[in-house]
């Protein structure tokens, strides 16, 4: 009952990660036939209209982007009473009390905040937001792709988060696509080459506005902005270029990505 | 790997023996030292010193028997297996001779007698036993050591077979956890039960409580209310005895008035007597004195009064408009029987008749009115006093008599003031109150329309008269009707048959145009309108059906007066604006005649048109009795429908008048303008756009333009896809002129078209006010559209240059401008609220966002399929997957264990082998030594 070797092909396991990309290449080719197909009528229309009205350039697949890594992220699975439950603060303060943990560090609904801020920015919704990485306390490390609805409210999210830490990932509603899934560390392995990666501190020496620090950089390299997710404490990694702080005020992890969303929008013309 | 170490080990072992026997000879065989050497211990496994755990600790999961040395359980379980495997292994090994297992065949205690009593003993106890009958077990020795205390048993028979090994120590958590399960299933249970009997008494308890809580809430209330109760009992009481003290003390009684004093104290005294009587004896017939000896006063006397006011009574009912009519007509019935009687009676005041009838039509209106209220009233004190009013009218009649024919003709100054004013002086008599009214409405629609052609024609009259209409008649017949049929009746003499004046009060719906001309020939304005309401009042469409019939004919031989009237020289206008008010209502009243009238109408008036339009030599403009028409349509039906079936072809005919008649004379564009207001006071509330007047419009402003000879090519251009045929420039306004007076425009319909005055500068002047006054409310009309810039841009272009003309007056020059800059306003507004074009900028597009699948209640390992049978039939295959796979496991141990046991035992048999050999070896080597070495050793010996 051996399959023969090189017979059936590739491994299933490595297919689906080339069905992903066929499925994305089709995408990026219709999308570039769309583009052209917009600018052929632009140009048809342009001979005879009224010149001076600025057709919009629009062409995303060649383009930089920004990926997001959310660090320490405080999602964590418990069995509490005979159910497995995401913890947090408010439901389990007695159940993390007894396991002599403190509850003030549950805190999901930050990484749920964080990745709603991300996911609902004008960045994101014009495809310039790559990819978003969270990893958790426990170092459990998944990959949210952009084009998630990550659902709204807490209680939702937190059965989505369950369902992913047990499951290890989570597959598109009618479709076999995966939208999260948990990955193996380190993230550094999937970071693009040509990236710099920015991390945020509010203990940083480095106060910069991050419109100009984001304006500065090169336009042919990534970013990688690497946010705490977490309630207290500061992220600790080796792969990170530079640590900045972009506020005078400690700011919370939505906050934060809002400020780096508008910067971002605002270097690459996104209203 | 560990086994084939030891088996490795085990070996060496054995070599190392070798070389120890060869050293001492005087150790015990082989085997056993073998089996000496084994229980040595062995060299610590690597494998058994690793731990294994997991890589994530989940809060909450139980954490005992997490953390294990899985090598070292291994080993554990290896050595165990084969301790117990041992003595089976020997037994294979031995497996030809049977197993003594009879009662007590080991015992070596017993004797082979006691040995055979015990066995017969069994067996009659298993015959007796019936209940054994099936009983193969033979757990006869358990039985018998139990009794006898035996002992001596086989190690074997009490360990757990080999196979177990793993779960010896699982199935008894399991029982644990399955008894622990089952007390908590109980204490659960119990739990439960107890919670159920609880709340089942919990729930009674409440029902009782909350019973008794209301029963003592109900009581507790009703005790605060009867608390209450008494406690303002006790106040009043208290009250009262304060008051009658109060009453009684002199300072009360100084400030009082002495009746109120009195009323008072009878109040108070009656609140007394009930109580105390004794007390006020004394006080009573004081009060009864005082009350005695007052009069009544003010308040008294009103409440008297009251009493002999009349009662309200229940008025009539309010009358249904057929009652109404009804009454009408039978009043007017009655009404004309009188004045026949009347004009028996007194036949030498009949000259005055029609004066009669004047005064019935003034007092007239209170009855008419559609308004019911009151009319019942009104009715019946006409009703009551209809001698009286009648004898009225007699006495001024008879007063009138003289001064009659005077105050007629000093009317016509009054009447034309009133005209010209709107605001008639009342001194006159009820009759001019009546036309007056009538002259408002008339004239407050046309303010509406804002037209100043129609609205000035009243102050035009007058310059415009003394040119060439003196022969014909110096003053306007239209405005003028009450005088002007007297004076012609005067002139004709007296009608043969029927004193001309006469109106009966009862006349019949005249079934054709002559009908009505012999009705009314003679008739004054006043009488005639008298007389076309006496005609609808006769034959009104709520008394009779066949009144219908009656009224459709009548209208449209009213209409067909009306055209007739506007067609005469002498323009009646008053006459027509009369003849407006009856029109529209009875256009109401039948308005699919109505409509089909206009319609048949507007068709004729059009094909005639299309065959005017060909002959270029005759003026194909509208005459006046279409222009009058047309008005009258646009004020009968409505103009603010999208699509109506008169209005649209009538406004269409208008749009063709303006499109395809040539502008030829001055009268051409006083036509055309007017036609123009009226395109606007159409289309002004439908918002409807219509081109062409704009057009016309245009043409007027170039006309008016000054133009020097050499621009020909701006004579003819091209707008909105319509020719604009310049004319010569008919309204270039060559002198300076004083005044802008207002035009009339019957009075210019009147004109010839080569008149001078056509060609004058005022008559220039005067058409620019109205043609910018009409343009302004264009571009009122037509702020809405969002193509109102390119509408008006050529116009607009064209007003400053107009407004630069020299000769042009200071006024019109003013309006210009006005209406320029409101054109150029309301373009700016325009152009500040366009948008560029959308369609060119992209909306950028967002990706497209797909929702993650998850569940509620996430438990790992459950499958979420939605379609059962398949689930189960996954799990039911896992299931088998992993029994099969255990199965493997435990079989592949087996095999494992077994290989590794056959190769030790092969190994230990090799050794012995080779131990024996090495000895015979060893001997046939001595033996051979000693041969060959010729006896040396033991031959010497032997030899000895």
């Amino acid at each position: 009952m051996v399959r023969p070797f090189a017979i059936k092909g590739r491994k299933r396991k490595k297919r689906e990660d080339n069905y992903d990309r066929e499925d994305i290449e089709e995408l990026t080719k219709e999308e570039a036939a769309g583009t052209e197909e917009t600018l052929d009528e632009d140009k048809e229309s342009g001979t005879h209209e009224l010149a001076g009205i600025p057709i919009q350039p629009f062409d995303q697949g060649t383009k930089t982007g920004a990926i997001f890594i959310l660090e320490k992220a405080s999602l964590e699975v418990a069995k509490v009473g005979k159910t497995y439950q995401l913890l947090n603060s408010d439901d389990h303060a007695n159940f993390l009390r007894r396991n002599s943990k403190n509850p003030a560090d549950y805190r999901p609904d930050i990484a749920h905040q964080a990745i709603l801020a991300i996911l609902d920015s004008p960045l994101n919704k014009a495809g310039r937001m790559r990819a978003l990485y969270v990893k958790t306390e426990k170092g459990v490390l998944f990959e949210v792709k952009p084009h998630v609805r990550i659902p709204r409210t807490y209680k939702r999210f937190s059965g989505i988060m369950l369902q992913l830490l047990q499951k290890l990932n989570i597959t598109a509603v009618g479709k076999r696509e995966k939208l999260l899934r948990v990955i193996k560390n380190p993230v550094t392995q999937y970071l693009p080459l040509n990236s710099r990666k920015i991390g945020f501190s509010f203990s940083s020496q480095k106060l910069v506005d991050i419109r100009d620090y984001v304006a500065s950089v090169n336009d042919d390299l990534n970013f990688v902005f690497v946010v705490g997710a977490m309630a207290h404490g500061k992220i600790e990694n080796d792969y990170v270029d530079d640590f900045i702080s972009i506020s005078g005020y400690p700011l919370s992890a939505a906050g934060c990505i809002g400020r780096i969303c508008g910067g971002l929008e605002q270097k690459w013309n996104i209203l | 790997m560990a086994k084939k170490s030891d088996a490795t080990k085990n070996s060496s072992a054995s070599s190392n023996d070798k070389k120890k026997k060869k050293n001492k000879k005087n150790k015990p065989g082989g085997p056993t030292a073998v089996a000496m050497k084994q229980p040595r211990a062995p060299k610590p496994n690597p494998f058994e010193t690793i731990w294994s755990r997991r890589k994530f600790d989940v809060l909450g999961k139980k954490r005992k028997g997490e953390e294990q040395r899985i090598g070292l359980a291994r080993s554990i379980a290896i050595r165990k297996a084969t301790s117990y495997s041992l003595p089976f292994q020997l037994l294979q090994a031995v497996s030809k001779f049977c197993l003594k297992s009879r009662i007590g065949e080991q015992n070596d205690e017993l004797g082979e007698f006691d040995k055979a009593i015990l066995r017969s003993q069994r067996e009659r106890q298993l015959k007796l036993n019936k209940k054994s009958k099936y009983n193969l077990s033979d757990g006869e020795e358990d039985e018998f050591d139990n009794q006898n205390g035996l002992q001596g048993r086989d190690d074997f028979e009490d360990e757990v077979p080999f196979d177990e090994e793993d779960d010896v120590e699982d199935p008894d958590t399991e029982k644990k956890s399955s008894i622990l399960k089952q007390l908590n299933g109980t204490d659960a249970l119990n739990a439960l039960k107890s919670g159920f009997i609880e709340g089942e008494e919990n729930r009674h308890k409440t029902k009782k409580e909350v019973m008794e809580e209301i029963i003592s809430k109900s009581k507790y209330f009703k005790a605060e209310k009867a608390k209450e109760k008494e406690e303002n009992e006790q106040l009043v009481d208290e009250l009262d005895k304060n008051f009658t003290s109060l009453v009684e003390s002199r300072a009360l009684l100084s400030l009082t008035q002495p009746d109120k004093m009195n009323a008072l104290k009878a109040l108070v005294n009656k609140s007394i007597s009930s109580e105390n009587v004794k007390k006020d004896i004394a006080i009573v017939p004081q009060n009864i004195d005082t009350l005695q000896q007052d009069k009544p006063d003010s308040y008294d006397k009103l409440v008297k009064e009251m009493g002999l006011d009349m009662r309200a009574h229940p008025s009539e009912r309010t009358k249904t408009p057929e009652e109404i009519a009804q009454d009408e007509k039978e009043r007017l019935e009655q009404l004309e029987k009188q004045r026949t009687y009347f004009r028996m009676l007194a036949a030498d005041d009949s000259s005055d008749e029609d004066e009669n009838a004047y005064e019935v039509v003034a007092q007239r209106p209170k009855s008419i009115s559609g308004d019911d209220l009151g009319d019942s009233f009104s009715l019946d004190e006409e009703r009551r006093t209809k001698r009286n009013w009648i004898e009225q009218i007699l006495k001024r009649k008879i007063k009138n008599d003289g001064g009659s024919e005077h105050e007629m003709s000093s009317e016509d100054p009054e009447s034309d003031e009133d005209d010209g004013d709107e605001e008639g002086t009342d001194e006159d008599s009820d009759e001019d109150d009546k036309t007056n009214s009538l002259k408002d409405w008339e004239q407050s629609d046309d303010d509406n329309v804002g037209t100043d052609l129609e609205g000035d024609e009243g102050g035009e009259e007058e310059d415009g008269g003394d040119e060439e209409m003196e022969p014909k008649r110096s003053k306007k017949g239209g405005l003028i009707g009450p005088i002007v049929h007297p004076e012609k009746t005067k002139g004709n003499g007296k009608m043969p048959s029927s004193q001309p004046g006469e109106l009966p009060y009862v006349i019949a719906a005249p079934k054709s145009l002559e009908e009505l001309s012999a009705l009314f020939e003679n008739r004054s304005d006043s009488q005639i309108v008298e007389a076309i309401r006496r005609i609808r009042t006769c034959n009104a469409i709520s008394i009779a059906a066949e009144n219908r019939k009656k009224m459709q004919m009548f209208y449209g031989v009213l209409l067909q007066f009306f055209a007739v009237t506007a067609n005469k020289r002498p323009l009646n206008f008053k006459l027509l604006n009369l003849l407006v008010k009856p029109l529209m209502e009875m256009s109401r009243e039948i308005p699919y005649f109505a409509a089909i009238c206009a319609r048949q109408r507007l068709l004729r008036t059009r094909t005639q048109f299309c065959e005017d339009v060909k002959n270029p030599e005759k003026s194909c403009w509208p005459s006046l009795k279409t222009l009058l028409l047309l008005r009258l349509w646009s004020m009968i039906f409505p103009c603010s429908d999208f699509r109506h079936a008169v209005m649209t072809p009538a406004v269409l005919l208008m749009c063709e008048y303006l499109m395809r008649c040539p502008i030829m004379s001055g009268r051409d564009i006083a036509l055309g303008s007017f036609l123009c207001s009226m395109v606007l006071s159409v289309t002004k509330q439908s918002r409807k756009f219509c081109s062409e007047a704009i057009t016309f419009i245009h043409t007027l402003l170039m006309a008016a333009m000054y133009r020097k000879p050499g621009r020909i090519q701006d004579s003819q251009q091209w707008h909105h896809f319509m020719e604009i045929k310049t004319p010569s420039p008919l309204l270039c306004i060559h002198t300076c002129v004083k005044e802008i007076s207002p035009l009339d425009f019957f009075k210019l319909m009147d004109m010839p078209e080569d008149s001078p005055f056509f060609s004058s500068d005022n008559f220039r002047a005067s058409t620019l006010a109205s043609v910018i006054e009409t343009l302004r409310g264009f571009v009122n009309a037509c702020e809405g559209f969002s193509s109102f810039p390119e509408i008006f841009s050529p116009i607009s272009k064209l007003l400053p240059e107009l407004a630069e003309q020299e000769h042009m007056p200071y006024a019109l020059r003013d309006n210009i401008r006005d209406v320029f800059q409101l054109i150029e306003k309301k373009v700016q507004e325009h152009h500040m609220l366009r948008r560029p074009l959308q369609m060119r900028k992209q909306k950028p597009v967002p990706i497209k966002l797909l929702n993650p699948k998850f569940e509620e209640n996430f438990v790992k390992g459950r499958d979420y399929d939605p379609n059962r049978e398949r689930a189960e039939m996954k799990k039911l295959k896992k299931r088998v997957r992993q029994e099969a796979r255990g199965a493997t496991r435990e079989l592949r141990k087996d095999n494992h264990f077994l290989s590794a046991r056959k190769e030790k035992e092969k190994a230990q048999l090799e050794e012995e082998r080779a131990e024996k050999y090495g000895k015979a070896k060893a001997f046939l080597q001595e033996q051979e030594h000693a041969f060959k070495s010729g006896q040396l050793g033991k031959s010497k010996k032997r030899s000895r």
